[in-house]
């Protein structure tokens, strides 16, 4: 039994959860419990389960076995008193794209109860708070990419709920808006509502209080940001090199280097400890010269999400990237 | 019932921001009524006719004029000899042949039947068929006719001698009126085509557009969502119930001897079968073209083919006659033609409302027991 007390602290508690599609285990066995407050980021690559997770926590799907809680309420048999208190954004883009900016949030307004002498003050607040003002009479599928995810969010934000689902919320989102929809995001968490984030991207993983890492339908880790990357184990050296893509090979094949990823221009290259103070960095600019790329700087570096990620599940490594490397990164 | 109404009303958007469905809704209906009424027509008047005569005596002049008087056949032209009777038919200019044969005129006058031949072109059943049929019995009547004449001119008083004569009338459609029997069985039909159709891709649309998910999480009960779904289709059935049957008898002239209350009865019964129909559909296909092929699967070719719209119930094979028993368009058409054309009551009706009562509630029951599951 969830205690009352509990109650007040525990936004959502899973137990044991797992849904199979036919022979496929999309998510296996998790456990989870998510303080209020949180801002809480689920992080996998693209199948690891996160999407089907956050649907049964949604009461969209049911789970093959386990069950969750969410402000104490089953999903399975009290689904009703889990829905008004939620809010959901999909992956896919949810709303109705011939209806208008006002349409839709009128719409999610009014399937979900909110009070009519509230609906004209809280839609005026949300278009503002969304920066959508302007398109109001605008129907949603003539909106960019940001506008319809800022849009998506003010939909599920108009009810007000104290639990906020997004499930990739910025996929497909430029780098701008992207920023800009994370700021709205801290914004609802400073009033207390607490966020549960589903992403690919490791850059919006750093802006959460929690982050789990998911794959092939387990949690594996579960930390702070920073706490995971303490976790791992050796130093980043940031070597600046021209043709590093080309150079890429050659570091790896060091036998004191873990991983190498590319950040912007430059390859952040993980090593583990060496015996002596800058021997690591002698080795990589002596290899580097002798295979025909001359060195231009090094310099010490701390280690990211994505390289965490990457050391800590190996199986998911080189499935993740930042969205701003995804975006800018040329074709090989 | 707040929930319900912004469902109808995100519906009723929907519907009003497509233009294309909006033709569907209003226009399609529209022109279906003019083609079936005009281009299907049943009626046979002016058969295009091709005569040869081989006799070329008064009586045979007299027999030609005299079909052409009946207003079934327009000759055309007349033919020279046999051979060009296959240039008529190839060349698709006319349908019937009537062949008056040598001696026509002797034999009719007295010392032997006068003998004609009618040549129908087979390739249009339908036509072929009254033509054979109006040809038969006008040459009957003109033989009797002649029959009579000779009596007289040997001096019989005519009007002493007995006989039989069958008086065969069409009720309710005298005149074999085509749009008569069309218009009240095209309601059926279009009404089917719309509500099923439309209402089977209501649903699946939320679906692939990742809509449904947030139905499903927002407080909606199932059967609110159901309501709202079908309410502004049922109005649009309604709709188009009315602007079909407004057009039929201010166009079309079909009469309206029923009662309108009873016709919106057995309307609404059946609205609720076909909407319910495709509200199930909806709920199981998995993509639009599935459903728009499932609803014509369950909607289209069953009120074209099992309602008696086109072929007779009577001449279909004993399995398909069985079948049409399970679908509730077969209830519906006779309760319009009752209405419409015979002004039938519920005296003689209420076997068909009552089968549609139990289908309605026997689909709304289904539908509903398939949306209280969950995906």
């Amino acid at each position: 039994m969830t205690l009352a007390a509990s109650d007040s602290e525990v936004a959502i508690d899973v137990r044991g959860i797992s849904k199979e599609f036919r022979s496929v285990v999309a998510v296996d066995d998790v456990s989870l419990t998510i303080p209020r407050g949180e801002v809480f980021g689920l992080v996998g690559p693209d199948g690891a389960g996160k999407s089907t997770l956050i649907r049964m926590l949604t009461t969209v799907l049911l789970p093959t076995s386990g069950d969750a809680f969410v402000f104490g309420k089953s999903v399975l048999s009290e689904a009703h008193e889990v829905k008004p208190r939620i809010g959901y954004m999909s992956q896919q883009f949810s709303l109705y794209g011939d209806l208008t900016v006002a349409e839709n949030l009128n719409f999610f307004a009014e399937l979900r109860g909110v009070p009519r002498a509230d609906l004209a003050a809280r839609t005026k607040r949300l278009l503002e708070f969304s920066g959508l003002t302007e398109f109001a009479k605008r129907q949603a599928q003539f909106l960019s990419g940001g506008m319809k995810q800022k849009l998506a969010l003010a939909a599920t934000l108009i009810s007000e709920p104290d639990l906020l689902f997004l499930d990739e919320p910025t996929t497909g989102v430029d780098p701008v808006s992207r920023r800009e929809f994370w700021r709205i995001i801290s914004d609802l968490h400073r009033q207390g509502i607490t966020v549960f984030v589903a992403t690919p991207y490791m850059d919006e993983a750093d802006r959460c209080n929690e982050i789990a890492f998911m794959t092939q339908g387990r949690i594996i880790l579960r930390d702070t940001p920073a706490g995971m990357k303490r976790r791992v184990p050796g130093r980043v050296i940031e070597v600046a090199v021209r043709d590093f893509r080309a150079a890429m090979p050659v570091v790896r094949s060091l036998p004191f280097v873990t991983s190498v990823e590319v950040s912007g221009e430059l390859l952040r290259v993980l090593v583990e400890a060496c015996s002596e103070e800058q021997e690591c960095e002698r080795e990589l600019t002596d290899a580097l010269d002798e295979a025909g790329f001359p060195v231009e700087y090094l310099r010490p570096a701390s280690t990211d999400l994505e390289m965490a990620f990457a050391t800590l599940i190996p199986s998911a490594g080189g499935l993740v990237g930042t969205a701003d490397e995804q975006i800018l990164a040329v074709p090989e | 019932m707040r929930r319900v109404l912004a469902i109808a009303r995100k519906e009723f958007l929907h519907i009003t921001r497509d233009r294309r469905l909006l033709g569907v809704i209003l226009v399609m209906p529209l022109i279906q009524l003019f083609l079936y009424s005009y281009a299907l027509s049943f009626d046979v008047k002016h058969l295009p006719t091709a005569a040869l005569d081989l006799d070329h005596t008064q009586q045979s002049r007299m027999y030609i004029n005299a079909l052409e008087q009946s207003n079934y056949f327009t000759v055309n032209r007349v033919l020279d000899n046999y051979s060009e009777v296959d240039d008529v038919f190839e060349s698709n200019t006319d349908r019937v042949v009537v062949v008056v044969g040598r001696g026509f005129g002797r034999d009719s006058s007295g010392g032997g039947a006068g003998e004609v031949q009618v040549l129908v072109d087979g390739s249009d059943a339908n036509s072929a068929q009254l033509a054979q049929t109006y040809a038969g019995a006008l040459s009957r009547l003109y033989g009797a006719n002649i029959v009579i004449q000779q009596y007289e001119a040997k001096g019989f008083n005519t009007s002493a001698i007995g006989g039989l004569s069958a008086n065969v009338r069409t009720w309710y459609n005298p005149e074999g009126k085509s749009a008569s029997y069309f218009v009240p069985g095209l309601i059926v039909v279009l009404v089917t085509m719309v509500t099923v159709l439309q209402t089977a891709n209501t649903l699946v649309r939320e679906k692939e557009n990742g809509t449904y998910e947030q139905l499903i999480v927002s407080p909606i009960r199932r059967i609110e969502l159901m309501v709202g779904k079908i309410a502004p289709w049922a109005l649009i059935g309604a709709l188009d119930i009315i602007i079909i049957s407004l057009i039929g008898i201010l166009v079309f002239r079909i009469p309206f001897r029923g009662s309108v209350v009873l016709l919106a009865l057995a309307s609404l019964l059946y609205v609720i079968c076909t909407l319910g129909l495709g509200l199930i559909v909806s709920a199981r296909a998995s993509s639009v073209d599935t459903a728009n092929q499932l609803a014509a699967l369950v909607s289209f070719l069953p009120t074209f083919m099992l309602s008696g719209f086109i072929f007779p119930l009577s001449s279909l094979p004993i399995a398909l006659q069985a079948l049409s028993y399970l679908y509730p368009a077969r209830y519906f058409m006779v309760c319009t033609r009752t209405i419409f054309l015979k002004g039938g009551g519920m005296s003689v009706l209420w076997p068909q409302i009552a089968a549609l009562t139990i289908f309605a509630v026997l689909i709304t029951v289904l539908a509903a027991s398939i949306y209280r599951e969950r995906a």
